[in-house]
């Protein structure tokens, strides 16, 4: 690795470290080259590393949810190199596991599958094909999971839903790319044929008078208006420019005519046009669904290059914004693979982009209400990594959760500082923490219907995280599942305020969206199973096809007691490892002492002899924990 | 009229003059703060029925007479119903309660549970013409030149859905109609379980100031449910809960706000499933045939129940005068494949509707309803191969006992009752086309919207208040009920 001395990278500007840190740091390699690689040397930084109340509270940003041995090792590694660390740790992919399910189990695949790929991810560990293989990107996932949140596929569209090779692939996109550059990522999800089914920019064609068709204007207007640089102009710190008071449109609809052009001729991989009347003909490949994972490909009769009188458009006018090239004016003539690639440009190099995707990112992983300081950091980490690199994602992840106010807002701002942790977030926080594994499942035969038969695979499947109630069906009652959310609009929109206190202190908070007054009481009934009943050790119940995933209670045995509990044997242990591990030590007096009280009078097991009375404290701890507002609330 | 009224009416007619329309219900404080005065002995019940990503009512409305068909034909030819297919509505063919072009139309061959109740005697099922998202009414030519006010972000799905559930969207956060309606009837309801129920999630429609709403399932309201009777320990588990979701025990606004919101769910929940199960409760799932598969056949039949419960005496639910639902389905933004997709979308609401209107009737209360659908807008006249774009206006239906069906409404230039059907020429010789298969609503927002809550007794003063563009229109009333 190269160690001439750099100017220190953009991403830093905003960074807490007391002052002679920041010297040492200034004084320090660091590597050469395009795209920002944390250098080696950061491994060694003792005044980076926290405590590990500090170290919960940074996992809960860039993880599924901090687990002890997570925080011990974030301690002993500092942020620094815990993210080198991260940003080096093979992706878990999709496509991998459904490979195992298809390939090595021989089942036929279904949208479930990938929901247990998604949590694969999500809970990191062995991976069920490979036991000595042990999945630990968590930023990777944690970040690919905020993406499928603002670059929204759903399996709400049907045929999304019957091909969950091509659900894997796109969300393998966004698992490929989090670490990447914003414009690739861009460019990769424009020709999956997952997001050409869902905003329709598969099978779109140039004009065509004689049937008084135009194009379709789906994807042309959400690229622009939800997965890059929205509906009005933005200063750099993310509040809208305003003219007479008034908030000025990024485009018109003459713009999104104009993308709906460009965004002509784009099929299936194996389409052959000739072969049917309509370009809308070609279809999916039913058989072997070979085409979801392949990026689209071009077919230039069905591209409006604005040279075909009378029906293409000329002269298609693209943002215009100070910069962009040729004005944002594209010049007819030119293939579709040119066309995209002057448009996709055009779109990612609007000075909105920083701004408009950096605050989304910090609302999916830090606060709902980043201060404009804080957005305008990270968009000109965006703009710019330090080495002239636009769109660098290391560096905008790196610059969001190591910014002053990701690690120190919760103490500058404590009123307003946090998000409300989805209930995705939640629910693979407590298996994460609780060391969950699948248990229970059995080996199923199925037939097809043409009468041919396999065998689906959930006996002794610890890391196969199945089960139609713990893992598959959340939507039912969290309204969440990957890649499910009722429209591209996502689960919930980032400008969300609900009514209350928030209102009156213009505080938004997305993920309440989903949070009704129904919702809520789902969340807060399934910890009881969640936290309280389900344990790895259970006997199995013999009707239960699929099983279902439980966690380990008796691990923190030592931790709920010693003796016979009561007020002699009091909780605090527990109760003050729970507080760094699952709430970054930052549990009210107040919650703590409720907690304690009740606690600390727990001697026995309700309803069972046989029972560890520790089991008691350890459940009712989860149960108080995981429903109450303060946990609730990630700060 | 006390202080904040007059503010209130002072910056809401100061802001329907320009451009700062957008913010005229900024303060959400205003509202609420010219509530009050209003009761009633009887009871009323408005539900809104929203198709989610855009409704495609150029094919639930078609045109069936030669003439009109020819053109409807042409303009959209890849996505055109067969005219042999088409379900006739026997409205009038000119004068009041026409479509108002001299045509004669026909339903989408999937809705026939709607068409006959539109044909039926009292019909309760009434079609109101183009509607859409307007600030005033607006030309071709106006639009074309920019010269009239409009809604900001045409054609987009979020801020039309805005639009048309708070018409006028002010500035963040939003308030909807339904919300405000509440808002200034409040004083209607001695009950104090929430005037307006919402069984598909949160929107813009059920926002007011007051947060007099509850967000329920399509079949029941979920309750928290702790096993307290595992626990004699006097400080139980229960007691623990309730002791950290306190008030005013949390120090942060989002820890408050989730614990307001927990408080709520705990505060409402049981009421309300215990009125959806009261005795006596009639077997109104019967009227949905699909109710196993459909949500919005089981919102519409839980509405019916929670109807029912309003009127008969149900505890909790005996003082609740007037009551506001919100309910919705979705899948209608039909880029692609329209034509196989369509049935099942229109034929479903139809159904849906159809039933809810029967599930009422069976229980002597379908004058007391009205049921009336919203979308994000219209989808283009004309079609990008196999699918249609987001477009503007819209036919919109009314259902309910107290319906003047059997009539299509809508405001004309020259107001004579009849209807006011667009065109269905191709873009350039269209005068209703924006420019490229959308057309321009003649009907606006606020008319509709302000028919519906004149019917659930707002007085005139009170609807200017709510729809501050409502000003902009002569016809504030459109009659259909």
């Amino acid at each position: 690795m190269s160690k001439t001395v750099r100017f220190a990278p953009r991403w830093w500007r905003g960074v807490a470290l007391p002052l002679a840190a920041a010297t040492f740091f200034l004084g320090t390699a660091h590597a050469a080259g395009k795209t920002y690689q944390p250098d080696s040397l950061f491994l060694i930084k003792p005044w980076i590393s926290g405590t590990p109340a500090e170290a919960s509270r940074f996992l809960a940003q860039t993880t599924f949810g901090p687990t002890d041995a997570d925080i011990q090792r974030l301690v002993k590694l500092g942020y620094l190199s815990w993210l080198d660390d991260q940003f080096a740790a093979p992706p878990t992919r999709m496509l991998d596991y459904l490979g195992w399910v298809k390939g090595t189990l021989g089942e036929d695949l279904e949208t479930n599958h990938v929901v247990e790929a998604w949590w694969l991810g999500a809970l990191g560990g062995p991976d069920p094909g490979n036991n000595t293989l042990i999945h630990r990107d968590q930023l990777r996932q944690r970040v690919a999971f905020a993406l499928s949140e603002i670059f929204v596929v759903s399996t709400k569209t049907t045929l999304i839903d019957q091909f969950p090779n091509g659900q894997a692939y796109y969300y393998d996109v966004l698992v490929n790319d989090a670490f990447g550059n914003f414009r690739q990522l861009l460019e990769d999800v424009t020709l999956s044929p997952a997001m050409g089914v869902y905003l329709n920019m598969l099978s779109n064609q140039r004009t065509d008078s004689t049937k008084n068709i135009h194009p379709d204007e789906n994807y042309a207007r959400e690229v622009n208006q939800l997965f890059t640089v929205g509906l009005v102009l933005l200063n750099q710190d993310g509040s809208p420019q305003l003219s007479g008071g008034q908030p000025i449109p990024t485009y018109t609809q003459n713009t999104v005519k104009a993308f709906a052009h460009v965004f002509t001729g784009w099929n299936w991989a194996d389409c052959n046009p000739a072969a049917h009347n309509n370009f809308s003909d070609c279809d999916v490949n039913w058989t072997t669904g070979a085409n979801m994972q392949q990026p689209m490909v071009a077919f230039a009769n069905y591209h409006d290059n604005g040279t075909r009188t009378p029906d293409d458009l000329s002269g298609k006018q693209l943002l215009s914004y100070p910069g962009a090239v040729n004005g944002g004016l594209l010049v007819d003539g030119g293939t579709p693979q040119s066309d995209l690639k002057f448009a996709l440009d055009n779109i990612f190099n609007h000075p909105n982009v920083g701004p408009f995707i950096g605050r989304q990112l910090i609302q999916r992983l830090v606060t709902s209400n980043p201060s404009p300081g804080y957005v305008q950091r990270v968009a000109a980490v965006f703009n710019d990594n330090g080495h002239g690199v636009r769109g660098d994602l290391k560096a905008v992840i790196s610059a969001i959760v190591l910014d002053d106010e990701a690690r120190n807002g919760a103490k500058n701002s404590p009123d307003s500082f946090g998000k409300l942790r989805e209930p995705l977030l939640r629910m693979a926080h407590i298996w994460r923490a609780m060391g969950a594994q699948h248990r229970c499942g059995h080996n199923k035969v199925v037939t097809r219907s043409n009468g041919s038969v396999y065998t689906e695979h959930y006996s002794s499947q610890p890391y196969r995280y199945a089960g139609w109630y713990s893992a598959w069906s959340t939507d039912y009652l969290f309204n969440q599942r990957v890649m499910y959310a009722n429209s591209v609009f996502n689960f919930f929109r980032p400008n969300f305020v609900p009514p209350g206190e928030m209102v009156l202190k213009n505080l938004f908070g997305p993920e309440f969206q989903i949070t009704t007054d129904s919702q809520i009481a789902d969340v807060t009934n399934d910890v009881l199973p969640r936290a309280m009943w389900l344990d790895i050790r259970d006997t199995c119940n013999s009707n239960d096809d699929y099983g279902n995933v439980a966690i380990d209670h008796l691990r923190d045995l030592a931790l709920a007691g010693s003796g016979q509990g009561g007020p002699a044997d009091p909780a605090d242990r527990l109760v003050d490892a729970y507080n760094v591990r699952f709430m970054g030590g930052q549990m009210s007096t107040y919650m703590r002492t409720t907690l304690l009280n009740y606690l600390n009078r727990i001697d026995h097991y309700w309803g069972s002899s046989t029972q560890d009375w520790r089991i008691a404290r350890i459940q009712r701890a989860l149960y108080l924990i995981f429903t109450s507002p303060e946990y609730a609330i990630q700060k | 009229m006390n202080f904040d009224r007059r503010k209130f009416l002072c910056k809401t007619a100061h802001a329907a003059l320009g451009a700062s329309v957008y913010s005229a219900l900024g303060n959400l404080q205003l509202v609420h703060a010219a509530a009050g005065g209003y009761s009633f002995s009887d009871y009323k019940a408005l539900v809104c029925i929203f198709l989610y990503g855009g409704n495609d009512a150029f094919n639930m409305v078609v045109p069936t007479d030669n003439a009109h068909y020819a053109q409807y034909q042409t303009v959209r030819p890849k996505v055109a119903l067969a005219q042999n297919t088409l379900l006739a509505l026997n409205a009038p063919g000119s004068g009041a309660g026409s479509p108002g072009d001299g045509g004669t139309y026909g339903f989408h061959p999937a809705m026939t549970d709607l068409q006959t109740l539109f044909n039926q005697a009292s019909s309760p099922v009434a079609i109101v013409a183009n509607v859409g998202t307007l600030v005033q009414p607006v030309t071709k030519s106006q639009y074309q030149n920019g010269t009239a006010a409009l809604p900001p972000q045409l054609f987009s799905h979020n801020d039309q859905q805005a639009y048309w559930q708070s018409s006028p969207p002010s500035n963040a956060p939003i308030t909807g109609w339904g919300g405000r309606i509440c808002d200034l009837i409040a004083s209607a309801n001695t009950s104090t379980l929430p005037m307006l129920n919402s069984l598909a999630g949160e929107d813009a429609f059920i926002r007011g100031d007051s947060g007099n709403n509850y967000i329920m399932n399509a079949g029941d309201a979920a309750t928290i449910d702790i096993p307290d009777s595992w626990d004699t320990n006097p400080n139980n588990l229960k007691s623990v809960f309730d002791a950290l979701r306190a008030a005013g025990t949390q120090a942060n606004a989002l820890e408050r706000t989730y614990a307001n919101q927990i408080n709520h769910s705990v505060n409402t929940a049981a009421q309300i499933n215990a009125a959806i199960n009261a005795t006596g409760m009639p077997k109104f799932d019967s009227f949905f045939p699909n109710i196993s598969s459909s949500d919005v056949d089981r919102q519409l039949s839980t509405v019916a129940k929670l109807i029912w419960a309003a009127n008969n005496g149900v505890a909790g639910y005996t003082g609740q005068k007037r009551q506001v639902f919100f309910v919705s389905t979705g899948g209608f933004d039909t880029h692609d494949r329209q034509l196989p997709i369509q049935p099942v979308l229109l034929g479903t609401l139809s159904r849906s509707m159809a039933g809810f209107y029967r599930a009422l009737n069976s229980a002597g209360l379908a004058s007391k309803a009205t049921a009336f659908t919203a979308s994000d807008f219209g989808r283009t006249l004309s079609c990008n191969d196999d699918g249609t774009d987001h477009g503007w206006g819209s036919h919109h239906l009314v259902v309910g006992g107290a319906v003047a069906g059997g009539r299509f409404y809508g405001d004309n230039a020259s107001y004579t009752g009849t209807a006011a059907m667009p065109s269905l020429a191709l873009s350039k010789s269209n005068p209703n086309d924006a420019g490229y298969g959308q057309i321009i609503p003649t009907t606006s927002v606020d008319q509709y919207a302000a028919t519906l809550a004149g019917w659930f007794g707002l007085s005139a003063s009170d609807l200017a208040l709510i729809f501050p563009n409502l000003t902009n229109f002569s016809v504030k009333n459109l009659g259909f009920v």
